[in-house]
Order: C-alpha cells, then sequence, then structure tokens
C-alpha cells in the first residue's frame, strides 16, 4: 500500500479521497489554490500545499504546479479525483514519467477512451451495442439516405465541426431528409465555416444508464451493476439511482458480462463508468466511457457495500480484485442521490459567499458528502456543487422516503441552494412513479413555470 | 490542553526557535503537534498566533488534538503584516512550487546577502521544479533584509522568499 498520496482536486470529492487514504493508514498531501486556503480538504490533510492563485488553470489545472508539489512531498501517487486533470492522459503520461503512480487507467486507455470515435469502434468491436450511425461525413443527401434505412428513424444529422446545437437536425421521415439535410448544411458552413455532417440514430426520450467497472492490474474486471441518471438539467446530471428500475436481472447480468470483456480486451484499468442511453423498447446504445470515478459513485457503493475509492487506491497499490472485491457481489435495497448545488431553485442563478448555518442532515442509511461548513465560504472560481446526499433504504419507495425527510432538515443559510428544487421534484407524481427520461427536468421546469403564472 | 501542556509546548517552542529549526513533528499516539516555523516573523507574533490556537484546540489530549499550525501559520504570516520590523518592506514571493536554492549551484556563493542592493529583475535565487532551475528574479529595487527560506526548503506557491526595503 502506498505510504503517501496527493490529491489533485478540491471540494468534497479531495476530502472523499483524503478519507479513503486516512482510514487504509495512508499519508495526505492536499493541493489547494489561494482561494481554498480554508478548505476542509486543506484542513484535514497531513499536508497541504498552495500551487496557485484562485483560477483552475492557473493552480489545480497546472500541471507543473501540481506535479512539483508531488516531488517536493514526496509522494508516490496521485489520486485526481473526478473533473480537473482525471481524464487528462498527458497528466497522466507526466506522472509516469515522474515516477509517480497515476491511480487511474493507462494514459493510452484514457486516450481511446477520450476520443469518441475510437471509442466506439473499440466497444462495437467487443460487441458492446453502440448508437447506430454513419461511417463518417456523409457526401450528399442520397447518401445521407441510405445511412438513414439503415439506421432506422429518426435519425440525427450533426456536424463534424460543431456544437451547441448547430447544424443539427432530427429527420423522422426519409421524405424530410434531403430539406433537413441541406439546412444542416448550410447552418454548419455558415457557423462553422464546415458543412460537413453525420449521422446518429435519434433516441426519442432516451433514459440515461451507467455501468460501473473495476479493473484490477492483473487482468480481472467486476461489474458493479448500474445507475440511472436520467434527471438532468442542461446535461448536468442532478439525482442518480442505483439499480435502475428499468433494468432486469438478465440485462445486468449480460451487461455486466460484455463489458467486463470489453475492459479486459482494451486493457483498462482501476475504476470506471460506461454511458448508455436506452430507447423505448428498452435497448441500450453505449454512448461514452469515463475513466475516472464519477460524481454519484456513492449510489454504488450503498447498494454493494464496497469501497470505491478505497478499491481504486488498493488496485493502484498492486492488490487483486478478488483480495478487494467480495466472492459474489450482490445489491441490497435502492439509493438515491441528490446533488445540492450553490445556485438559486428556481432561477439557477450561481451563489457564491459566506455560509452562515449548515445543519447537515443524519440518521440511518443517509450519507452526506461534502467539503462545507458554517462560516464557509464558497469561492465563485469552481463548480457549484456544495454536498451529496444520499439515501439508502429496502427498496425505492423507503429510499425516498429517507430522502423527502433528510433535504426536510437540510438547513443552509447565507446562501442559495437547490434544496428546496429537490424537494418538490419528490413530491412530483412521475418521479415517484420512475416515469423519467431525461426530458424530464426540463418538462417538469415547464409545468412549474406554468404554474406560477396561474393565479393562486 | 492541560496548563502543563501549554507551559510545556511554550518553553519547547522558545527552545525550537533560539535554535532556528524550521520545522518539528511530534506524533505520540495521544497527541500529535506539528510546528512550522515561518522565519520571517518575531517571536511575539509567532506565540500569540499559537496561543490563539491552543485556546481553540480541544481540551481532553487524549482526543490525539492535532494542532496543525504549518497552514495557518506561514500563510497567516504572507496575510497579515507580523512585528514592527517587518512593516514597509516589499516580500518577493514565490511564483511556483518546488525546492528552493540560495546559489547558482552546491558550495557556489549565493545570489545575495542581507544588505546588499538589488535591481528589478536581478536574480536572487533559483527555485527547482521539475528538475528545472528557475530564476527566481527580484521585483522592486533596494535593500535585501532578509532571507526567509533556507537552502533545499519546499517552497509552495505565494510563499515568501526575500524581504527587501525598498527605498
Amino acid at each position: 500500500m502506498f505510504r503517501k498520496v496527493l490529491v489533485a482536486n478540491r471540494g468534497e470529492i479531495a476530502l472523499r479521497v483524503l478519507n479513503a487514504c486516512r482510514e487504509l493508514g495512508i499519508r495526505t498531501v492536499a493541493v489547494y489554490s489561494e482561494a481554498d486556503r480554508n478548505s476542509l480538504h486543506v484542513r484535514f490533510a497531513d499536508e497541504a500545499i498552495c500551487i496557485g492563485p484562485p483560477r483552475a488553470s492557473d493552480s489545480y489545472l497546472n500541471v507543473p504546479a501540481v506535479i512539483s508539489a508531488a516531488e517536493i512531498a514526496d509522494v508516490e501517487a496521485i489520486h485526481p479525483g473526478y473533473g480537473l486533470l482525471s481524464e487528462n492522459a498527458n497528466f497522466a503520461e507526466v506522472c509516469r514519467a515522474s515516477n509517480i503512480k497515476f491511480i487511474g487507467p493507462p494514459p493510452e486507455v484514457t486516450r481511446l477512451m477520450g476520443e469518441k470515435e475510437k471509442a466506439r469502434q473499440a466497444m462495437k468491436k467487443a460487441k458492446v451495442p453502440i448508437l447506430p450511425g454513419s461511417d463518417g461525413i456523409l457526401t450528399s443527401a442520397e447518401e445521407a439516405r441510405e445511412w438513414a434505412e439503415k439506421v432506422g428513424y429518426p435519425v440525427i444529422l450533426k456536424a463534424k465541426a460543431g456544437g451547441g446545437g448547430r447544424g443539427m437536425r432530427i429527420v423522422r421521415d426519409a421524405e424530410d431528409l434531403p430539406n433537413l439535410f441541406h439546412a444542416a448544411f448550410t447552418e454548419a458552413a455558415n457557423a462553422f465555416g464546415n458543412g460537413e455532417l453525420y449521422m446518429e440514430k435519434f433516441i426519442e426520450q432516451p433514459r440515461h444508464i451507467e455501468f460501473q467497472v473495476l479493473a484490477d492490474e492483473h487482468g480481472s474486471v467486476a461489474s458493479l451493476f448500474e445507475r440511472e441518471c436520467s434527471i438532468q438539467r442542461r446535461h448536468q446530471k442532478l439525482i442518480e439511482e442505483a439499480p435502475s428500475l428499468q433494468i432486469t436481472p438478465k440485462m445486468r447480468e449480460e451487461v455486466g458480462r460484455t463489458l467486463c470483456k470489453c475492459m479486459s480486451e482494451i486493457g483498462y484499468q482501476n475504476a470506471g463508468t460506461v454511458e448508455f442511453l436506452m430507447d423505448a423498447s428498452h435497448q441500450l446504445f453505449f454512448i461514452e466511457m469515463n475513466t475516472r470515478i464519477q460524481v454519484e459513485h456513492p449510489v454504488t457503493e450503498a447498494i454493494t457495500g464496497v469501497d470505491l475509492v478505497k478499491a481504486q487506491l488498493r488496485i493502484a497499490s498492486g492488490e487483486r480484485l478478488d483480495a478487494i472485491l467480495p466472492a459474489k457481489l450482490e445489491m441490497r435495497g435502492h439509493a438515491i442521490e441528490c446533488r445540492i448545488n450553490a445556485e438559486h431553485p428556481v432561477r439557477f442563478t450561481p451563489s457564491a459567499g459566506k455560509i452562515t448555518a449548515f445543519n447537515v442532515p443524519g440518521g440511518n442509511g443517509i450519507r452526506v458528502d461534502t467539503a462545507l461548513y458554517a462560516e464557509g465560504v464558497i469561492p465563485p472560481y469552481y463548480d457549484s456543487l456544495i454536498a451529496k446526499l444520499i439515501a439508502h433504504g429496502v427498496d425505492r419507495a423507503e429510499a425516498m422516503a429517507k430522502m423527502e425527510r433528510a433535504l426536510n432538515q437540510f438547513i443552509v443559510q447565507g446562501i442559495d441552494t437547490s434544496i428546496s428544487l429537490h424537494e418538490e421534484i419528490f413530491q412530483d407524481a412521475g418521479f415517484r412513479a420512475g416515469d423519467f427520461d431525461t426530458g424530464y427536468m426540463e418538462r417538469f421546469l415547464a409545468a412549474r413555470a406554468e404554474a406560477e403564472k396561474q393565479p393562486a | 490542553m492541560k496548563q502543563q501542556d501549554i507551559e510545556d509546548l511554550r518553553q519547547l517552542i522558545e527552545f525550537l526557535k533560539s535554535h532556528g529549526v524550521a520545522e518539528f513533528d511530534v506524533d505520540r499516539g495521544d497527541l500529535k503537534i506539528r510546528l512550522k516555523f515561518n522565519p520571517q516573523e518575531g517571536a511575539a507574533a509567532g506565540l500569540s498566533d499559537l496561543a490563539r490556537l491552543l485556546q481553540t484546540a480541544p481540551q481532553s489530549v487524549a482526543q490525539a488534538a492535532a494542532v496543525t499550525l504549518a497552514g495557518s501559520v506561514s500563510s497567516g504570516a504572507a496575510a497579515e503584516p507580523a512585528a514592527n520590523a517587518e512593516a514597509g518592506l516589499h516580500m518577493v514571493k514565490s511564483p511556483i512550487v518546488g525546492t528552493f536554492y540560495g546559489s547558482p549551484s552546491p558550495g557556489a556563493a549565493a545570489f545575495v546577502a542581507p544588505g546588499d542592493h538589488v535591481e528589478k529583475g536581478q536574480v536572487i535565487g533559483i527555485i527547482e521544479a521539475m528538475k528545472l532551475m528557475n530564476e527566481i528574479e527580484s521585483d522592486v529595487a533596494g535593500e535585501v533584509v532578509k532571507c526567509l527560506v533556507s537552502n533545499g526548503q519546499a517552497i509552495e506557491f505565494g510563499q515568501p522568499l526575500f524581504s527587501i526595503r525598498t527605498a
């Protein structure tokens, strides 16, 4: 096991990693920007090194500063957390060149999964179902039509050089294709200087379901079941659950087996999450893989009893998966996580500033991961996640009851938070019935806006 | 902490400071203390910071209270001007993380010594980061009052390296 580990992150995940290290007897080194001087992760680390001014690009994303800190503190390994440098293959390579163990997959694998088209091909080769699409650029409307027949309507035309929804057209009927193709092409050419388009199958009202995997450095891979993450606003997850109500035991077993084989083939190591979209007929399609620990990992920890961050540390120090995981992985109960953000619950404007009151709920089956405290100040330079509230119950109904109770007792004053938004969602019949897809939040917020217009 | 413990700690600190010790660590199971002295601090300022922190520490030593001063002493010093002697002096702070060296090579003469006049842009030290030697330039012209760090010391971003009296 490592003697000393540096945590190249901040906020709640830095504290999470420090906690795991502490419990394993590993000495911890925190790095921080000047804005995070009074952070909990700095306070509770054995050593702390200031690495730069507030802006992330000058501090947490500053590779030379992080590596230099690792060298002067004489650490053996770096845990990158999530976000920041966690999926930066160059950073992983610099770690390797500096003789510091990067806690995650090898840089080559990170790079492979980071290139969307290559990742798709690697998955396809391993028989993981991928979103059907054209093999590259469409040279004409006729070629587009041929692909659309193969892929099956509805399809979406996307600009190769694009982003922000521009140069995209959803095509539901063959007869609309030529017009929409030209419209998309023109829009893309005007917006990006390049009108080239490719095609993907378009999934109406998809659900976002992801699978957690762990792989050791000796060739063993395990799947730790799935998470349901369809409650999103602008592609940011708000609520996650494990398991998903949509995955049958048979699907779980099949996907798990296929993924283990695939991860083995690509030489994956450490923790990772494979993301899928599920269509109305319950078919799963691979969209991308995240080669790091995820924000929502606690729901998987709750239902499996496996500490994923400790598993990461143990895997990176050379331990075998069969020493880390129980002989038979089983799911127990149902877990839900709410991401509490420092933002107005209706306007979603970010709220930085000093917290004047902070009462964190507790009790049976409630976990709160946070790096904040009363008198703590939220700096304006980083993301707005302030706490993760996780409820674990014997089934989904109990998990929801616990979550409602806990949300009600989570008091934060001095800043705006999304706690009341979560409370409203948990009252909603659709959510309670598990009846949602990635369009849920948009519909929910629209309905709420409508309701507010009605006279009281 | 018990009164006797505080008194013992006070004596320990005096002893360490008078012998120019920069860092001191003790982990005795029931008690963990880490002291890091910022050389620029006058003795009075250092002890008053300490006394303030000791008052807020948990009562029972058995709770293995960790009196961690490293972050607060060295960074507090950067934020608040300490003893009067330091007032009005310009601090040259480290722009990077690394290891400080006071001379161009081992055994060579130091770049600057207290009392030397330096120009803006003059090299006054080196910080090694990732095997690269980065020259540290003075950002002001003036007289070097004190070198605040020692040869081979680990340096964090923003750490004061030299105090300089500008004209």
